[in-house]
């Protein structure tokens, strides 16, 4: 059946996680706020191809990775992030650890994951969407969906307690003067 | 006795689980369901997946603490306020259409051919922007106003082609207005924005279809001493252009 799309409606509810998850694919603020912009414009001119307006939350991801992959390849600069392989154990973390960590630092582990796993991560924590929204978005199996999940996650734990053993294993120097002073 | 079919090993269902959104929202799925009886069962598989979601939880937690900028909302507005869908059509019309074409286009393409030799190019624009822009006295603007909002109304009503969207922080300037303006023949339009310095930064926006081909680096470029820069978004084509120093223009773009 098809119904008429409230765009107005349709930004209110999606623009936040829409953004999280551009500006999980840029990395930059201002990109992330264009590249949000540019689904939703993309949306308004297309808004008649979507028969299904339950089908929009998934057309809008799919949609913004297509112009994110889209940009990359005019810029001809994709990233290569290289996986550390010595950490793929999944270690278990301290929750205690992980609130102490800023939403920041958990946005750089997501991008350490493979590429191959990356996005399915990032679609599952950043926009809550379900194992057979994120097959649909990155137009993949249901089984492959679930077996990026469970080696990003696992590769998101080690990135998270590299991350968290490396900060806490710092040491701080004590300035000249104040060992001077003792 | 022998082991009911539905029972899987501890590993299958970490795996089947790995995919349970932390809110619980998939609670009535099916496919968890053997995965969730077994957890119910297997006190170690049901320590697992209790750590498991904790982590899921912090994690969509801490992610939820990223906000959009407050202009976003209003910007993504701004963009799709102004821009009709793009119509459907029958396709049998069209095809017919394009049956005639095809046959005429043998007896055109001669025609077609020499017109290509003074078809409109990008740098012919830029330069008539540019004359424009330095022409003394000033180009008056249709509307006078510091609201980004209402020049995009103006050049709706006018129809004009809008800014489909803003780049960087670009929203969080003043306007000085807008002008709707004809280039042989095709509508296009011109916002400025006003610099903290006091430059105008102006924005030109035509549909891109007005050129026949379009290679725009995506870097500002010196041009008769202006600063200029061209970018393509929504079948539009952005032409940025402004005196102020790049630094100050590199803060807002």
């Amino acid at each position: 059946m098809t119904h008429e799309i409230d765009l107005e409606a349709v930004v209110g509810r999606f623009y936040t996680s829409l953004y999280r998850f551009a500006l999980s694919l840029t990395k930059n603020e201002a990109e992330a706020g264009d590249l949000t912009q540019q689904t939703f414009f993309i949306l308004a001119q297309r808004s008649h191809q979507i028969r299904d307006s339950s089908k929009v939350k998934c057309w809008l991801f799919t949609t913004l990775r297509r112009e994110f992959l889209r940009a990359l390849r005019v810029q001809s600069s994709h990233p290569h992030v290289e996986f550390r392989p010595e950490i793929h154990d999944g270690p278990s973390i301290s929750p205690d650890a992980l609130r102490a960590l800023d939403a920041k630092a958990v946005i750089d582990a997501l991008h350490q994951i493979e590429p191959t796993y990356r996005t399915a991560v990032e679609l599952f924590y950043l926009s809550e969407l379900s194992y057979k929204e994120i097959a649909q978005t990155l137009e993949i199996p249901i089984g492959t969906v679930m077996s990026r999940l469970s080696r990003g996650k696992e590769q998101l734990k080690a990135i998270l307690a590299a991350a968290i053993s490396e900060n806490s294993d710092k040491i701080i120097p004590l300035k000249r003067d104040e060992e001077a002073a003792h | 006795m022998k082991k009911p079919r539905t029972e899987i090993t501890n590993e299958s269902a970490k795996f089947v689980l790995n995919a349970y959104r932390p809110n619980g929202a998939d609670a009535q799925d099916p496919v968890f369901r053997v995965a969730l009886e077994q957890a119910a069962r297997d006190p170690e598989l049901a320590a697992w997946f209790k750590e498991q979601r904790s982590f899921d939880s912090l994690i969509a937690d801490k992610l939820a603490e990223i906000q959009p900028p407050a202009n976003l909302y209003s910007a993504i507005l701004a963009g799709i306020a102004n821009r009709s869908p793009i119509r459907r059509f029958n396709l049998r019309p069209l095809l017919a259409l394009a049956a005639v074409l095809i046959l005429s286009g043998a007896i055109l393409l001669p025609f077609y051919l020499e017109s290509l030799s003074t078809s409109k190019s990008i740098e012919q624009y830029q330069r008539a922007n540019l004359t424009m822009l330095s022409s003394s006295p000033a180009p008056s603007l249709d509307l006078v106003t510091a609201d980004f909002s209402r020049t995009q109304e103006y050049l709706a009503e006018m129809k004009a082609p809008c800014i489909p969207f803003l780049p960087g922080s670009l929203l969080d300037l003043p306007t000085a207005g807008c002008k709707s303006l004809h280039w042989k023949g095709q509508e296009f339009s011109l916002t400025c924005f006003r610099l903290p310095s006091g430059e105008l930064l102006h924005v030109f926006v035509i549909d891109e279809k007005a050129f026949r081909s379009i290679n725009v680096g995506d870097k500002f470029r010196e041009m008769d001493g202006w600063h200029v820069k061209c970018q393509r978004r929504a079948g539009m084509l952005l032409m940025f252009v402004s005196r102020a120093s790049m630094a100050e223009i590199k803060q807002f773009i």
